[in-house]
């Protein structure tokens, strides 16, 4: 699934996929699989743990926003023709229905369009055993941002 | 109308029983009869090893929070509020130290509330992430 991504990019995937895995502790707890990794597309199954749930004990909608943000992220950099930092410009979240932790979640993001240096995005996470939407959401990214410490990112 | 210490001990409450308020570093304190809350930095909180920053998610997650709480100390303990939808603009670029929020009910209605929240690191007038959340407020939520 993997061809048709610049091998720059898919390198430093395979980088990011390590750490991701290995040694950040947020990742890690999460669980990432990826089910797939095309161009402009990024679909993993993540766990949710029951270190991010609200004071009802159902999961906080604030994990769903971690994990969209960091697939719909994953998913601008399949697109990129060469490796280029990038960082969130908005992203908007529906919460479709609450999530109970223990399971697992599908998050399915396409970056539809690179319009010069912003990349669009929308996605939604899906309970993995019922195939339920539990939230769905769109962001833009900007590409080739100075990183932090320099005042601004965009 | 409730006092601000009133209002403390409520959002303290609310969020005492949160795991997720336990995963953020989450705490909440008065500055001039205002609740501030803040977000104590954690290496866990990091979303790109490269560039030593928050993760946008954490910080989604640490207005939602934010927003939460002042809704529950506006409406009381008992009242059941759920998140519709967020928003959020990332206005700058974060760095890897603590965060503080101000949360503003823009209206809170019998069913529905719409609260804004705001997050910065080392001054208030350069905000590093501004948010809007749509919350069901009642039984149903």
């Amino acid at each position: 699934m993997t061809a048709d991504i610049n091998p720059a990019i898919g390198a430093m995937l395979n980088n990011a996929r390590d750490w991701l895995l290995h040694e950040h502790s947020l990742f890690k707890t999460l669980d990432l699989k990826p089910l797939l990794i095309g161009k402009g597309k990024a679909t993993f199954s993540v766990y949710l743990p029951d270190d991010f749930t609200d004071a009802s004990g159902k999961i906080h909608g604030g994990l769903l926003t971690i994990i969209m943000d960091s697939i719909f992220g994953l998913s601008v950099f399949t697109a990129l023709e060469e490796l280029k930092p990038i960082a969130t410009i908005n992203l908007r979240t529906d919460y479709l229905q609450t999530a109970a932790a223990g399971g697992r979640v599908i998050c399915a993001a396409e970056c539809r369009t690179l319009r010069g240096d912003v990349a669009y995005v929308f996605g939604e996470l899906t309970d993995e055993s019922t195939g339920a939407a539990l939230a769905a959401g769109s962001g833009a990214f900007m590409v080739g941002t100075r990183g932090a410490g320099k005042g601004s990112r965009l | 109308m409730t006092t601000a210490r009133e209002r403390l001990a409520r959002v303290r409450a609310s969020a005492g029983a949160s795991p997720m308020a336990r995963w953020l570093g989450f705490s909440a304190a008065l500055e001039s009869d205002e609740i501030i809350y803040n977000l104590a930095f954690d290496d866990k909180h990091i979303g790109n090893a490269m560039i030593r920053a928050l993760h946008g998610g954490a910080i989604a997650a640490f207005l939602e929070l934010s927003a939460q709480c002042a809704l529950q100390a506006h409406l009381g303990e008992n009242a059941s509020i759920a998140t519709v939808n967020i928003d959020i603009d990332y206005l700058r670029s974060s760095h890897a130290e603590d965060m503080k929020a101000r949360a503003v009910i823009l209206r809170a209605g019998r069913r529905m509330a719409f609260v804004e929240a705001t997050g910065w690191q080392q001054d208030e007038a350069k905000p590093v992430a501004k948010a809007r959340f749509r919350m069901r407020i009642g039984e149903d939520a």
